[in-house]
């Protein structure tokens, strides 16, 4: 990787206010995120203090920004200082000084001078309807973009639930025919999806700090998600878990259960559907999540959440073809209950039957036959 | 208290078949096995699924363990159930005529014919049921249906099992199905397919009464000594067997009755 010559880690983040124990406290919260064993401490320091700075380029596509927001936002001293100092971020919109022509042309010098060699950071959906113009940029659309960008990249990491499977943008109808980038670009090489909305920055800087260390990715679940922050359920890792397996529930919001912290199980959580690590890393330098803070998941990490985990406030999804106030427990109960009134009916029915038969049954019925259809020969 | 024993010497009073009768083993004992399991691991299931889906029981006390207890009971019952199910497949290929696989697909014109006969007599176009000495066709057609649910269930069931075990060998055999459609739909159909039992249930109590009435050769009592007491003549004229053969040609010989025979 072409090294830039002004960099030198340790005085960059003193520049900044980072001391040493600060950096140290970083790596080794890296080090706990990728579910590493403490020993690597060591080999991350040492390889984040010797890196050479490689340059990243964050794309936005159809987004809120709310993952460069998520990234920034994230306390001090915070993730995005430190990642902010280890790679060089030639092109972010949010971001970026430049505008126009000039920061398109630093996509371009990039794109000419780091081929191969520079992190491309996706974020938002691609449209593909009507040739995709629904999103461009300098006049290019963002699916030609992201072509030109993520196939000359050294890694790619979709941040947030739009990058990854669409997320808001695709989900029903989806008129700009929004896709994630893996469906956008097919055989894309060293992809990363870090679903949720937004992404949790931890789990980003932990992933570019496994990949400055060690020169690879790691490991990944069948949708390219590392497996250290979506390998595990997050009811699993509920703090309110006890609550749950003891049948402690909250019956409506702000009653006595939901101030004693019990669980959310029965206004919709969706905690027991989803993986994340949520639970465990945390948001704003671990300060809390929102299952802690009192409100259920809503599985923002698991794929196309908006249509398959909606609605959130209900345990199970609404059956197509009825009311949207009609639950599946209600079409059951429905159901079942006119089976019952069928038999009564019935009942009725074979006591009549059973009254008149004598009088009006033909005679040839009347024999114990095989088949009334097709009689013996 | 005074204890009543039944005689269980094999020619015990009880047993011998009103004359011109004969007591048939229809009901083989895995038949008997997997029905009780069923029924047993149907309500226990639906029992705690119900409350698994919303909990309906308020927890008391600070050692309470409601929804684990729900959990276990369902998940040990979901294993019997497969288990039972696991039986009643083999045995379909292995079972005496009333029981084989071929009764519960309509496979002839015949059976269909009958099966639109059976539907007339519930729709009160017919004075009576066409009898027969296993199921009538309609009901195997529904009994079909039941075990379409059965699997669907467990396929459904083992796939969030799945989910929460994280066992790389039931993923061997499920994961398939988490690639083809939501968790939460999985959960959508587990739950429906429940309310497609208890309707079942109904059904089936509503029906084994009226032609327990209807025909009185001790349909309720042949699930659980497995016997039907059946008229000689209508053993002879099998509405099973006949509907398997081209054509109207009678099989059943009296060599063959006496192999179906017990007295």
């Amino acid at each position: 990787m072409k090294a830039l010559p002004e960099f030198e880690l340790r005085s960059a983040l003193e520049a900044r206010g980072i001391s040493r124990r600060q950096f140290v406290k970083f790596c080794s919260t890296m080090v706990a995120t990728l579910a590493l064993p403490p020993r690597y401490l060591g080999a991350v320091v040492k390889a984040l203090d010797q890196t050479t700075r490689p340059v990243l380029v964050w794309l936005e596509f159809q987004d809120c920004a709310g993952n460069s927001e998520s990234m920034l936002r994230s306390g001090h001293p915070s993730v995005g200082d430190f990642v902010l100092e280890l790679l060089s971020w030639e092109y972010h919109e949010l971001i970026m000084a430049g505008a126009g022509k000039r920061a398109e042309d630093t996509l371009e010098r990039v794109l000419r001078e780091h081929k191969g060699e520079y992190i491309a950071v996706i974020e938002g959906a691609i449209p593909t309807a009507d040739d995709g113009v629904y999103c461009t940029i300098g006049g290019k659309s963002a699916l030609d973009i992201a072509r030109r960008v993520c196939s000359n990249a050294a890694i790619n990491i979709a941040v947030g639930a739009c990058a990854w499977d669409g997320g808001l943008v695709r989900s029903n109808p989806n008129p700009t025919g929004a896709v994630g980038l893996q469906e956008a670009v097919p055989g894309i090489k060293n992809l990363v999806n870090l679903g949720g909305c937004p992404h949790n920055p931890a789990n980003t800087a932990a992933v570019l700090v496994h990949y400055l260390t060690f020169h690879e990715l790691p490991a990944l679940d069948h949708y390219n998600r590392p497996l250290f922050a979506y390998g595990n359920i997050i009811h699993d890792q509920c703090e309110r878990r006890a609550h749950y397996d003891a049948g402690r529930y909250v019956e409506e919001w702000g009653d006595e259960g939901h101030r004693k912290g019990w669980c959310l199980y029965k206004v919709g959580c969706k905690g027991p559907e989803a993986t994340y690590n949520c639970p465990t890393v945390r948001w704003n330098e671990g300060t809390s999540w929102p299952v802690k803070a009192g409100h259920g998941c809503i599985a923002c990490a698991s794929p196309r959440f908006w249509d398959t985990k909606s609605p959130f406030y209900d345990r199970l999804p609404k059956v197509p073809g009825f009311g949207v106030d009609v639950k599946a427990e209600e079409i059951g109960w429905v159901a079942t209950a006119a089976v019952g009134a069928a038999m009564v009916a019935q009942v009725a029915g074979n006591i009549v039957r059973d009254k008149i038969r004598a009088k009006h049954m033909p005679v040839e019925e009347n024999k114990s036959s095989g088949s009334s259809e097709h009689p013996e020969a | 208290m005074k204890k009543t024993q039944r005689n269980a010497e094999p020619d015990a009073a009880w047993k011998q078949p009103a004359p011109g009768h004969v007591r048939v083993y229809v009901w083989e004992w895995p038949i008997r096995f997997s029905h009780w399991v069923m029924v047993i691991t149907i309500i226990s299931l639906s029992i705690t699924g119900y409350y698994m889906h919303a909990p309906y029981v308020a927890a008391r006390g600070r050692t309470a363990y409601v929804m684990g207890t729900m959990r276990f009971v369902h998940l040990v019952s979901g294993f019997a159930f497969l288990g039972a199910i696991l039986i009643r497949m083999y045995w379909f290929l292995f079972a005496n005529r009333w029981s084989r696989w071929n009764q519960y697909i309509p496979t002839t014109k015949k059976r269909f014919g009958n099966l639109i006969a059976v539907g007339k007599y519930y729709g009160f176009m017919a004075w009576s049921p066409v009898r027969y000495i296993g199921h009538n066709p309609m009901a195997c057609a529904a009994y079909a249906v039941v075990y379409a649910m059965a699997i669907v269930e467990i396929l459904t069931g083992f796939a969030l099992y799945s989910q929460v075990l994280g066992s790389k060998t039931l993923n061997f055999f499920v994961g398939w199905i988490p690639h083809l459609i939501d968790i939460q739909w999985i959960r959508e159909i587990h739950f429906l397919i429940m309310f497609g039992f208890w309707m079942f249930f109904i059904h089936h109590i509503y029906t084994a009464i009226l032609v327990s009435i209807e025909e009185e050769n001790g349909l309720m009592d042949s699930i659980f000594s497995g016997y039907k007491f059946i008229s000689e003549e209508e053993l002879l004229k099998d509405p099973a067997v006949e509907e398997l053969q081209e054509s109207g040609e009678r099989a059943t010989t009296v060599q063959e009755k006496n192999t179906h025979t017990t007295v």
